[in-house]
């Protein structure tokens, strides 16, 4: 329910996979994916709340990487593998997930999808990271509620978790 | 002990509603759809401050796809809104007194076609003069904002004669401290989803921090009977004290009743930013004087709140403040005034830290000034004139005694980082590797009041039952906003009655089913639940127990609650479980209670009984090429009672300290001429984790008196309310300069560099 949103008409066929299934959705290209996913296919852990790209509550993965759903367009989803915050656990409980469960890495929880898939794509591409690798993949993340500190603990918690799931 | 998850063993449980907020599986209220719903949005001013001609709607009622374009007409009850005092129009008539204001709202079916419908309501205005500065709207010649004034409250507390005391005092500190307009920023903006029932009566889906008091409101706005609107008001995404007051429903409870389908509303951060509350920006000036000694002997305060166009909880904050300038020193002469004052800039409103947050900024302030005259520690100084634990409040009134303010004092007073401050002597003592960063550490302590106060209602209560399905029902009238409530209440269900987890339900924030417990704000819900638990646990347990003997046939007292059913009490094995229980008794097995947060035995209004008390150490990094201080260290001790959820506790003081870190050195909501020069999240910046790579550790201290039987006391805002000052005193240390303006300016602090000076 943005500003700006549904003002081209121009209709497209975006054909992409979400969560691994492959969907075809009858849109315009210049629809925002956020809307896509939490109106059209109703995955709602996608969170609304900056529309401008500055606090991460709509992080999804395109291909792996970590993409604001707010200003990615449709036309750029095309042939795109994206995995949203309920794909992430389609096979069981992610260890990430499991560490902010166990380390209380959220209070109202609603940055803690888009936050769990910015962890996710970092972990994916650096297993290791430093602090300051953290610090910087999650910063475009706002959390309001806990002060970070429960996400500290929660990403060296799973970046253990996933060594030894190895 | 630190509070971390190793020392607190077993005690640090997951959330019960975890597993909803990190697989994003669970349904917030802005998650809600319904099949033939509609699209409700708000047409707001134009201009901060103007008369209004007419409005004209008809354009916008043709456009294909409108349902309803509502004006001031259409309002069938009260047209105002606000918890304390109902002074803010839901849909204004003829003036318009800030740009959050609210002319118009559509119900359309799209979001498209609301916006174009929006664009096409015609408001003639004549501009009227703006009041953006609050004490300009104190001037005899300044237009009126309300019929009684502009001066919205005022508050006084005086004591002995502080002209004659200033005469005395060998050392005095006079400073204006400024602090921002701070905005809550909860990631989930306003909104929900209306629904008129078949039945006729309205359900409303939003967040709200008091369920009753919506529907309260609501129900005079609407005119109609309370029980014929029904208010869901959790899970919330982050409130702070934001959602408190009415937002958008109104609007949506309008458009619903009018078009008799489901309304869904989610404010744009833009909206958000525009129309919702922020943190009063104030202007607090001290003198405060002290003998040779040390001694207080003088404290004069003056206080201007800037609380926008509409009261909400503005006078309530305001008495907040007023008790809080004063803290938990002595001082023989006092004279306090406050005034907090309408002008045409956005909402200020109920914020965590309630006012507490500016006044111990100031307060604080003003002992490290006084320490620094004196020659003395800025701690010794501090507990030279603190309060007693048999001492009165700070408005001479009698409190829950505790010995809090000793013991955080002297937690701190042995702390690691403060030790390493004596040690630093002055701001040159240890080298770093980059000259230009420059380390200060600095320290402040608070009192922090819990509850409404005194001449406020302050219910308080809940409910315990055996479900038909076996279940222990929870059932309260607090809301969860991510404080950690629902965690909190199964903790307690389980450490104090001896239930499992599985056994629990608990019902929260629907004013259908739970009985008024008040308000979750004020830090009051988690000592409100324990007490209410203290009053049920013995009648609700007997009940178990006498209802599972007669099953048994056996003696109540050889029983005992278990996990999962009642189990003998010489060995740990399930005799019958609570689903067994609940088919076989006819009995109902229930427990109810009722009463009201403790208050104090005075008649000044506002006055608080309970009390938190905190103090924190910090450890800054000032970079003096860009100004920028780095919070790298911070040490907190909170004196607060027994620690419920460890967890919880943790994530409260490290979340609130964050709030304090933003609002230290980043944040303020900037206006001019009463609009918003800040929109969204791109010139509005809150802490990220890069601001919060420094180690932060807390240290709970739970003794009470003996004779004590309140319980814990409320942590939810305590932690938001000292950090200030201390990152104040750290970048004295740092830099040489008092700050006396929130959020430091990074301009104040940089320093021309050593190879340009010539040093």
């Amino acid at each position: 329910m943005s500003d700006h949103e549904g003002q081209s008409s121009t209709s497209f066929a975006l054909h992409c996979f979400i969560n691994g299934e492959e969907q075809t959705l009858e849109t315009t290209a210049a629809t925002r994916m956020l809307n896509l996913i939490r109106d059209e296919l109703e995955l709602t852990g996608t969170k609304r709340s900056c529309d401008i790209g500055r606090c991460g509550a709509c992080m999804v993965l395109m291909d792996g990487i970590a993409v604001n759903a707010c200003l990615t367009m449709a036309y750029q989803c095309a042939g795109k593998s994206i995995t949203t915050i309920e794909g992430i656990a389609k096979n069981g409980i992610d260890p990430i997930q499991q560490a902010f469960l166990e380390e209380g890495g959220f209070q109202c929880g609603y940055c803690t999808p888009g936050m769990i898939v910015s962890v996710k794509a970092l972990l994916e591409s650096n297993p290791e990271p430093s602090d300051d690798e953290i610090a910087e993949a999650l910063s475009g993340n706002i959390c309001r509620c806990t002060g970070y500190g429960g996400i500290w603990r929660a990403v060296k918690s799973a970046i253990k978790m996933r060594g030894s799931n190895r | 002990m630190l509070l971390n998850r190793v020392n607190s063993g077993g005690r640090w449980r997951i959330r019960p509603d975890g597993i909803g907020k990190v697989t994003g599986s669970l349904t917030y209220l802005t998650d809600m759809t319904a099949g033939s719903m509609l699209y409700g949005l708000v047409l707001r001013s134009e201009y901060p401050h103007a008369s209004v001609i007419s409005i004209q709607t008809d354009k916008a009622e043709k456009l294909p796809g409108v349902h309803a374009v509502l004006t001031y007409r259409d309002v069938p009850g009260l047209n105002a809104f606000g918890i304390a005092h109902p002074d803010q129009p839901v849909l204004c008539e003829d003036r318009v007194r800030y740009v959050g204001d609210a002319l118009a709202t559509v119900a359309a079916e799209s979001i498209v076609i609301a916006q174009q419908a929006l664009e096409l309501i015609e408001v003639e205005y004549e501009v009227l003069g703006v009041l953006d500065d609050p004490e300009r709207a104190l001037h005899a010649d300044a237009p009126l904002l309300h019929p009684k004034g502009n001066a919205m409250h005022r508050t006084t507390f005086t004591r002995g004669n502080v002209d004659e005391a200033f005469k005395q005092c060998a050392y005095i500190a006079e400073e204006i401290y400024y602090t921002p307009r701070q905005m809550h920023t909860y990631m989930e903006t306003e909104g929900g989803l209306f629904v008129p029932e078949a039945d006729g009566r309205l359900t409303v889906y939003s967040p709200t921090q008091h369920g009753f008091m919506d529907r309260m409101q609501l129900a005079r706005i609407l005119s109609v009977p309370q029980d014929h609107i029904r208010i869901i008001s959790s899970p919330i995404g982050g409130s702070f004290g934001g959602k408190d007051e009415l937002n958008v429903q109104p609007y949506g409870a309008l458009l619903a009743t009018k078009t008799g389908r489901a309304i869904k509303m989610h404010n744009s951060r833009q909206e958000s930013v525009r129309a919702g509350l922020k943190r009063h920006p104030m202007r607090i000036s001290m003198k405060t004087g002290v003998d040779e000694a040390g001694q207080l002997i003088a404290h004069r305060v003056s206080i201007l709140a800037d609380t926008g166009p509409y009261s909400t909880l503005g006078a309530e904050v305001l008495n907040f403040a007023t008790e809080h300038v004063i803290g938990p020193y002595k001082y023989e002469h006092l004279d306090v005034e406050g005034i907090s004052v309408f002008t045409n800039n956005g909402m200020s409103g109920e914020f965590r830290g309630f006012g507490g947050n500016q006044a111990i900024f100031a307060l604080e302030g003003q002992m490290d000034r006084l320490a620094e005259q004196l020659g003395l520690s800025p701690w010794a100084f501090r507990k030279l004139n603190m309060r007693q634990s048999d001492d009165l409040g700070p408005f001479d009134q009698p409190i829950a005694m505790t010995e809090g303010a000793e013991l955080v004092w002297s937690a701190i007073e042995n702390s690691r980082l403060w030790q390493e401050q004596v040690r630093m002597k002055d701001r040159s003592a240890p080298k770093h590797s980059e000259p230009w960063i420059k380390t200060g550490i600095g320290a402040a302590l608070t009192m922090h009041g819990a509850g409404l106060g005194v001449g406020i209602p302050d219910p308080a209560g809940g409910r315990l039952e055996l479900a038909a399905d076996g279940k222990i029902e929870a059932v309260f009238g607090y809301e969860e906003f991510g404080q950690g409530l629902l965690a909190a209440l199964e903790q307690m269900l389980v450490e104090q009655f001896g239930f499992g987890a599985s056994d629990i339900r608990m019902v929260i924030g629907d004013t259908d089913v739970v009985p008024d417990s008040g308000s979750t704000t004020a830090s009051r819900a988690t000592a409100m639940m324990w007490k209410s638990l203290q009053r049920m646990r013995k009648p609700f347990t007997d009940q178990l127990l006498k209802q599972a003997s007669t099953i048994l046939r056996c003696h109540p007292g050889e029983l005992r609650i278990w996990e999962g059913g009642i189990s003998l009490i010489t060995e740990a094995q399930l005799l019958l479980t609570y689903e067994d229980l609940a088919k076989q008794t006819d009995v109902p097995i229930r427990s109810e209670t009722s009463f009201s947060f403790p208050v104090s035995d005075t008649k000044r209004v506002g006055a608080h009984f309970m009390y938190t008390y905190s103090a924190v150490v910090v450890k800054v990094e000032l970079n003096s090429l860009t100004g920028r201080v780095k919070v790298v260290e911070q040490q907190h001790a909170v004196a607060a009672g027994p620690v419920i959820n460890p967890q919880g506790y943790l994530g409260q003081i490290e979340g609130g300290s964050s709030m304090a870190l933003g609002f230290t050195l980043l944040e303020d909501a900037v206006m001019d001429k009463g609009h918003y020069m800040t929109r969204n999240l791109d010139t509005y910046l809150v802490p990220t984790i890069v601001d919060q790579q420094g180690i932060v550790e807390v240290e709970p201290i739970e003794h009470l008196p003996a004779s004590d039987d309140y319980g814990p006391r409320g942590i939810g805002e305590v932690g938001s309310v000292t950090l200030a000052p201390a990152i104040a005193a750290a970048v004295r240390q740092a830099s040489g300069k008092w700050v006396t303006k929130l959020p430091i300016d990074p301009a104040f602090l940089q320093e021309k560099p050593f190879f340009l000076t010539g040093e």
